[in-house]
């Protein structure tokens, strides 16, 4: 990491929002308001800890008005150049050498900008070192990671058959891409942890642990409650009367479900145990709701037929 | 909070072992129980023993002070608050979650 390509390193005024001719106040509210919404304890997003250090760096930077001076002729790499060198004489020397104004160097430009002598390593200067600052060398001491979570969006098929997956998360060392093992039966809301991938410790503490929060997706067929599993069961008005034998289909493949006569609409027939498995007990049910469904059109012998039930039948289903 | 699927074997740490995980001193670790922002038990030989997710509270107690500035008291308003926070959020996805 630390001879890590620069590339991404973002102009400092960028990073606060402010103007290159922010005042010090300016400066300083920017930050405690970016601080706050980024604050790797107020903000559990992974990517936060990595957002809330470069608003830091910037602010280190910016807050210090001979650093800020020193950053603003020289360029994010500031720090490479002695305290005697002045401003602009370097200016002038970057544009005879063609390169961009120092000034208006973007992260983008400054990466390779000057001295390609001195490398893609920082002149022994290793980035964690400065930023050991913020949380580590106030006289803190070491601290333990901050816990970090972010959701997980699962298929019903996944959180049935559990599974590995890759997943991608934007960290303070890069994308890092981790694989994430899903346990058979997890429910929605349940937490996946992932110890030692959280926010980084200082000073050689531990990292803290990432969570990931499992979030099962909407399904077109099954509705998820903890475990139980739950799925619409059409029936034709004959087969709820007469009863009948269906196929329903369930994560581990067709079931045959017997509906006895007389059911109507609303009722629920269980598949024991046919819900989501649980990793150390009952798996949860599974659900048929019958739901009858009438044609939309009746061919004539259907609706001869059907008048002729009304005609003979004393059935009243608003009777009370 | 939900809970983790990894069972934490849960060894409790006394002072010395917990003050020794989070660089911390003993007097604050003191204080910070009496301000009710660290848990602790004291055990019948008077020594107090930590589980180990109190290294993490500690974590963000010495995070939130290194990064707002705040003293402990202000310390365990935002941890309280964050607290609910994460409760009220937890309980909101759980209402928006579609289906039943």
């Amino acid at each position: 990491m630390p001879n890590g390509p620069r590339a991404d390193r973002r102009d400092f005024y960028q990073v606060l929002g402010v103007p290159r001719t922010a005042t010090q106040d300016e400066i300083q509210r920017a930050y405690r308001t970016l601080a706050r919404q980024h604050h790797p304890d107020v903000n559990k997003d992974p990517a936060a800890e990595d957002r809330f250090k470069e608003i830091s760096e910037a602010y280190d930077v910016l807050s210090d008005p001979q650093t800020r001076r020193r950053y603003d002729a020289f360029g994010p790499d500031f720090r490479q150049v002695p305290e005697d060198v002045d401003p602009e004489a370097f200016q002038r020397s970057r544009v005879g050498a063609g390169t961009a104004g120092a000034g208006q160097a973007r992260g983008a430009g400054g990466a390779g900008g000057f001295g390609t002598g001195l490398g893609g390593d920082l002149g022994g200067i290793d980035i964690e070192d400065l930023l050991g600052g913020i949380f580590g060398g106030r006289g803190f001491g070491p601290i333990r990671g901050a816990d970090q979570e972010t959701e997980l969006e699962l298929t019903v098929e996944e959180a049935f058959q559990g599974g590995h997956r890759s997943v991608t998360l934007e960290g303070p060392d890069g994308r890092r891409t981790l694989d994430v093992r899903i346990p058979a039966g997890v429910t929605d809301g349940q937490r996946i942890r992932l110890a030692g991938q959280g926010g980084r410790g200082s000073e050689g503490a531990p990292n803290g642990d990432l969570y990931f929060v499992a979030r099962i997706a909407p399904h077109p067929r099954y509705r998820v409650d903890g475990r139980d599993l739950y799925v619409d069961l059409p029936l034709a008005p004959w087969e709820a009367a007469l009863g009948t034998s269906v196929a329903v289909e369930t994560p581990r493949g067709e079931m045959k479900v017997k509906v006895p006569a007389g059911t109507s609409t609303g009722k629920r027939l269980r598949l024991r145990h046919h819900g989501l498995p649980h990793p150390r007990g009952g798996a949860g049910h599974l659900y048929a709701e019958v739901r009858i469904v009438v044609p939309a059109k009746l061919t004539d012998e259907e609706r001869r037929l059907f008048e002729q039930l009304a005609a003979v039948s004393t059935f009243d289903p608003r009777r009370r | 909070m939900g809970y983790a699927l990894v069972l934490v074997r849960s060894a409790s740490l006394n002072l010395e072992a917990f003050t020794r995980a989070t660089g911390t001193h003993p007097d604050l670790v003191r204080r910070l129980i009496a301000l009710g922002i660290l848990e602790a038990d004291r055990d019948a030989a008077g020594e107090l023993w930590f589980a180990p997710s109190q290294v993490a509270v500690m974590g963000r107690v010495q995070r939130l002070r290194a990064g707002f500035g705040l003293n402990y008291a202000a310390v365990g308003l935002v941890t309280d608050l964050l607290d609910r926070i994460a409760i009220l959020e937890a309980a909101l996805r759980e209402a928006r979650r579609p289906g039943r």
